[in-house]
């Protein structure tokens, strides 16, 4: 008995101490190492998209040591990522990057995930002058702050709707009225601002514009609300659970929209997994689909990604995990440029970064946000396709009733 | 459109109360507040989804799977674990509680990942409609069934068989109890795993129409603990009453003040229902 008691303590330490710390080592190159520091969301809400963003890193890492690492000034550096659990928790995380700075003495910074978690991590950054490379934080209020170490590869959040509005309203009949809902978050909400300005330049009447509780799961007083409007699109700002509930809730309550589209969550598997059949016809938004076609620095293309990726993963790349890439080419490249490790001269070469990675082009605005749009998706036959603009497919509008499929 | 939310809130309001019946009994026989309770509903959820996604079992029927297995890993936790410290004041079973959940949380973190995953019947979101106005879906109606039929055995297994005059006595006199021949700690174990049965139905009829994750259970606790203080202790019909007035009151509210006040909601209830009446609704005085 007493035995049993010490094997279960035993067991509960050791799943906490599992949970709090995840960090891994590549032994090789002993000597020559390049240290970024990263503080991700290995547990807690944002999780599962963390992990994309983990993954990725991984990926290229291993791609850039395996091809004989970075040159700096003639010598060849290995790059080691030192991972923290942020558990997606804004101070938590900013307490992590202060401890990568000052005990592991990272030499350069990485993103962690979520605007809202963004905002207080590049702030230490500034406060140490360590540029950091962010890939999963998109709201305005990021680069807003006149903070000279902070770049980031997702285009402007209160763009993001942009496309797919300009998208809708090339439609016939002209669509009049939509609806935009935002989780309770940064990036939601600049989504969100955005998507009401340019609906209403465009002449669409926003009906409803609110904000929802995503830890709620409960969408049916929303929907409820959204049936009795009807208008004739949806947005949603939000995250790949929220957007789960949604659609799951909009069939259970047979509300038929003629577009439902959402910012997280369409272009990931698991939200096709989830809903199944139900999935079908809804509409995304990413700033990069796997059928882009792009040369590469890390990887040769953008299909030579996808396919390494997939053999690695075992999953489909999203927007996230190209991003990611994205925030290794950069310093990649900027330190090869800068030819030191010296963190003032590696940021003035990262903001003149002007590359062609399998993300996409590169060049960041003065602000530190990459200059860019986003495409639209939409999910059709299962698969995530780029519908606009000039996509592989064409978009389906508006999406058939619940009933009649 | 009134008549469709608050519809949405009655058919909630029987998750929650269901939720809420393995607190309640808990709480009501041992007076353990059982943090780790949404915990247990989340272990219900992974059950299912396990038989489903392995298996192919319909949620529906690895319902009752659920409750047995839950019903074993509760009765062993109270036999081999809360027993040893029954007897000590009420926050060492609280820190139990607390540890059991962190404990859980975390095996379920390393079994399952921190992925979001969802049992996909075919028939998951069909519906049916009366007359243009009412839009009711089937499994939230299945759920709610379930829920009202699970109180009605509890009911019948406390007042009607031996084992539930045994949980009475024990939870009105310890000692009178064990003077008469009740084995208080089999009598425990039996109502802990009871208790946690009803927490793994919950976690199935609450994977087929939510996505799950293995941190879902922290909300899920306090909601049931606001249901069970609401309702009263101390009687069956009690959770009922506490779960549809939340869910109704959940939908009312957020329909009128905004999705994002629910929880101020549902703790604003609580703290009138302390006020107005300490007991809960049906609580009975001593």
């Amino acid at each position: 008995m007493k035995t049993g008691i010490k094997w279960l303590k035993g067991l509960v330490v050791s799943g906490i101490v599992l949970g709090l710390v995840v960090s891994f080592n590549i032994p090789a190159y002993a000597k020559n190492v390049i240290k970024l520091g990263c503080a991700m969301s290995f547990t807690g809400k944002k999780s599962r998209t963390g992990k994309l963003y983990v993954d990725s890193l991984k990926l290229a890492t291993a791609a850039i040591n395996k091809a004989g690492g970075i040159k700096v000034a003639g010598k060849a550096y290995a790059i080691k990522i030192v991972f923290y659990d942020d558990k997606s928790d804004a101070a938590e995380s900013a307490k992590l990057i202060e401890k990568l700075i000052v005990e592991d003495k990272v030499n350069f910074l990485l993103g962690p995930y979520s605007s809202g978690v963004t905002i207080p991590d590049s702030l230490v950054a500034q406060r140490y002058k360590i540029p950091m490379v962010e890939g999963g934080g998109a709201s305005g209020k990021i680069f807003s702050r006149k903070n000279p170490y902070i770049f980031g590869t997702l285009p402007s959040a209160g763009q993001y709707f942009g496309t797919t509005l300009s998208m809708l309203t090339g439609f016939k009949p002209k669509p009049k009225s939509i609806a935009i809902i935002f989780g309770d978050d940064k990036f939601d909400l600049s989504v969100a601002k955005g998507a009401k300005k340019n609906a209403e330049k465009l002449g669409l009447k926003v009906v409803l514009y609110e904000k929802i509780s995503e830890s709620s799961a409960d969408f049916n007083t929303i929907l409820t609300k959204v049936k009795s409007l009807a208008p004739d699109a949806l947005l949603m700002a939000g995250h790949t659970e929220g957007g789960i509930n949604l659609v799951q809730q909009a069939k259970e309550l047979n509300v038929n929209l003629k577009m439902i589209s959402l910012t997280v969550g369409p272009s990931e598997a698991d939200f096709r997994k989830s809903l199944g059949k139900n999935a079908e016809y809804i509409f995304g938004v990413a700033s990069w689909s796997p059928q882009m076609n792009f040369k590469g620095i890390i990887f040769k293309s953008t299909k030579d990604f996808v396919a390494k990726f997939k053999a690695k993963y075992n999953y489909d790349p999203d927007y996230h995990n190209a991003s990611a890439v994205a925030e290794i080419a950069v310093l990649k490249n900027a330190i090869e440029k800068a030819g030191t490790l010296n963190p003032e001269k590696v940021r003035n070469a990262i903001a003149k970064t002007n590359i062609e990675t399998i993300y996409g082009p590169v060049r960041f605005n003065p602000n530190g946000q990459i200059k860019g749009s986003s495409v639209v998706l939409q999910i059709q036959g299962g698969q995530v396709y780029q519908v606009y603009p000039k996509g592989t497919k064409k978009p389906i509008y508006p999406m058939p009733a619940w009933k009649t499929r | 459109m009134l008549l469709q939310i608050i519809i949405n809130g009655i058919l909630k309001g029987g998750l929650y109360a269901l939720m809420a019946l393995g607190m309640s009994l808990i709480w009501g026989v041992m007076d353990i507040i059982n943090i780790a309770h949404g915990a247990f509903i989340m272990l219900g959820a992974y059950c299912s989804y396990w038989f489903f996604s392995l298996l192919g079992v319909d949620p529906f029927i690895s319902l009752f799977l659920s409750i047995f297995i839950l019903f074993v890993i509760g009765y062993g936790i109270q036999r081999y674990l809360i027993n040893l410290v029954i007897r000590a004041t009420i926050f060492i079973t609280l820190i139990l509680a607390f540890g059991i959940e962190i404990f859980i949380n975390n095996l379920a973190l390393v079994m399952w990942t921190a992925d979001v995953r969802k049992i996909q019947v075919p028939y998951g979101a069909s519906n049916f409609s009366i007359g243009n106005f009412v839009t009711i879906p089937y499994v939230r109606l299945g759920a709610f069934l379930i829920a009202l039929i699970i109180a009605c055995v509890f009911y019948f297994i406390l007042n009607k068989t031996r084992l539930g005059r045994s949980i009475r006595a024990t939870s009105q006199d310890l000692d009178a109890a064990r003077l008469v021949g009740v084995d208080v700690a089999k009598t425990y174990a039996l109502t802990f795993g009871l208790g946690v049965g009803a927490a793994g139905a919950a976690g199935t009829l609450w994977a087929i129409l939510f996505p799950i994750n293995p941190m879902m259970g922290g909300i899920l606790t306090l909601k049931s603990f606001v249901v069970v203080i609401i309702g009263g202790l101390g009687t069956m019909f009690g959770p009922i009453v506490g779960g549809l007035t939340l869910g109704v009151a959940e939908a009312l509210g957020s329909n009128w003040f905004g999705t994002t006040y629910e929880n101020f909601i549902s703790f604003t209830i609580l703290v009138l229902v302390l006020i107005f009446l300490p007991r809960g609704i049906l609580g009975k005085s001593e």
